[in-house]
């Protein structure tokens, strides 16, 4: 008899990906449809990213490994210190990224969002005390915070002193995304509960993003 | 025959070696001015790309099979690109020399034909499009985008640029940070506009299964409204205000459909044919009647 839920398997699933499946695992996976689509979107996300792996050699732009990190964690799927699933899952996409260049998972970035974001969804939404979602958001939030902080740090000391319109532009707008992203921060957190805060949250990680990359890009006179 | 013309006594090489590379220099100076033209004959529907990383760039449709760039440029320190490859035509602005920032800039003329698809790239400056039907692609930094009669796929990305439209139609997406966007007279089936901090206007027709979705996070979002109009209108100002003129029927499940955050508005208007959505964290949304 079947014994395991969905989110037990779904909590099981990076020692499903590595081929180490319980019993009981194969049993769920056999007669869930669900399950089984997750499991197939990801393996079809696994040869994908292979195949890129051998096709394509170029390095994407910073910018698509934080707003895959920022969607990720968006939709509640990675949350680092907490053993659940969704941490259990990036382990997993970690490893993949470990053994194929970057582009490959890159190419597969809107597939990994879609299968992963609609099959892991609903385990992870259940907790939604106002607890949980503090300690989320926070683990969440705090890397993506101090990796952009990072990319900053970097792509300004590219643009150095340059006094050119664009160079100008571009920081005027830096200062009003990180004001803008200050003042979500303190709306999720005096709220932690608050989606629509949290969704205004992560797009401006995303925006900050962009606009480093767009820095970086441009090089010293902001070009 | 001698053929051999005496030097001037005075003359040196040395002094030439001096003299020569000065005055090469002095051609290629900032105050020359310089103006280009070139056309190229093109099929239907041809691609046209521009790369400026400076200056103004207006483009107007005309009723021939042909592309026509008109470039100028007030430094001799930039050079004017513009190639054909197949039905695709290439403008770029490139650097001779080392040009300050304000220098590398080009101001650019360009006819094309009226199905053209265009994808610009201004940094800073202006850029101007008029009557052009096919998909568009714009993106800047700080230049403002205007667009007069255009249809197709459009497509606008700024960082601190606004941008404006003016009887668009066909499908809009534009996002930017601190721009300003104002839609006048729209007839697009398909709208997508974010700003960070800039406002948002939209006067214009919403169309039958029309999608029009605005959001910014803060500045004001205004939108203005026919009688004949017809709309599911959903709201939503997380700290900001609502202000509604428009007389809506609540949803038939309004428990269920009103937001635990902020401050929203949900209903219908006449039978709800297009949908509008309209959110913002910190700014206010005014749905207010067309004169």
């Amino acid at each position: 008899m079947n014994t395991m839920g969905c989110s037990e398997f779904l909590d099981q699933l990076d020692v499903w990906m590595e081929g180490e499946a319980h019993p009981d695992a194969r049993a769920h996976m056999r007669s869930c449809p669900g399950c089984r689509t997750v499991v197939e979107d990801l393996n079809a996300i696994s040869q994908a990213a292979t195949t890129l792996a051998m096709e394509e050699t170029e390095e994407p732009p910073e910018r698509v490994w934080v707003a895959l990190r920022s969607q990720l964690e968006r939709e509640g799927l990675i949350h680092e210190p907490r053993r659940v699933a969704g941490s259990r899952l990036a382990r997993w996409l970690e490893e993949i990224s470990a053994g194929v260049p970057r582009p490959a998972l890159a190419g597969a970035y809107l597939a990994i969002l879609i299968a992963v974001g609609f099959g892991l969804c609903r385990p992870i939404d259940s907790r939604t005390n106002a607890e949980n979602w503090a300690f989320s958001t926070q683990s969440s939030t705090t890397p993506l915070s101090a990796q952009l902080n990072n990319a900053e740090i970097s792509a300004v000391s590219m643009a150095g002193s340059s006094k050119s319109l664009i160079a100008a532009s571009l920081h005027k707008n830096l200062d009003i995304v990180d004001n803008y992203i200050s003042l979500c921060e303190k709306s999720v957190r005096e709220d932690p509960e608050n989606e629509v805060a949290r969704d205004y949250l992560y797009e401006a990680y995303q925006q900050k993003a962009d606009l480093l990359a767009q820095m970086s890009d441009r090089g010293v006179d902001g070009r | 025959m001698n053929t051999q013309h005496s030097l001037s006594p005075h003359f040196t090489w040395k002094r030439a070696g001096v003299l020569i590379p000065g005055l090469l220099l002095f051609s290629a100076g900032p105050i020359r001015a310089q103006r280009t033209e070139k056309h190229f004959k093109v099929e239907e529907r041809p691609v046209i790309t521009v790369h400026n990383p400076n200056g103004t760039i207006t483009v107007k449709a005309w009723t021939k099979s042909e592309v026509m760039v008109t470039a100028s440029h007030a430094t001799g320190q930039v050079e004017v690109d513009a190639e054909q490859t197949g039905n695709r035509v290439d403008i770029m602005t490139r650097q001779l020399a080392d040009a300050g920032p304000e220098d590398f800039r080009a101001d650019y003329e360009i006819r094309v034909p009226q199905d053209a698809e265009l994808q610009i790239h201004d940094d800073s400056g202006a850029v101007t499009v008029a009557n052009v039907l096919g998909d568009m692609n714009v993106e800047t930094v700080a230049a403002g985008v205007d667009l007069e009669d255009a249809a197709g796929y459009l497509t606008v990305k700024t960082v601190g640029g606004s941008f404006q439209c003016l009887r668009c139609a066909g499908r809009l997406e534009v996002s930017s940070i601190s721009g300003n966007f104002r839609f006048v007279d729209i007839r697009s089936y398909n709208l997508r506009a974010q700003t960070s901090t800039g406002n948002i206007l939209f006067s214009g027709e919403f169309l039958p299964n029309g999608m029009y979705r605005m959001k910014n996070y803060s500045g004001v979002i205004e939108v203005r409204f026919s009688p004949g109009d017809s709309f599911d209108l959903s709201a939503t100002s997380l700290k900001g205000k609502v202000n509604n003129e428009a007389k809506l029927t609540p949803p038939a499940h309004q428990e269920r459909l009103l937001s635990r955050f902020g401050n929203s508005l949900f209903g219908t208007f006449n039978s709800g044919r297009a949908k509008v959505e309209l959110s913002s964290f910190d700014g206010t949304i005014n749905i207010l009647k067309r004169d």
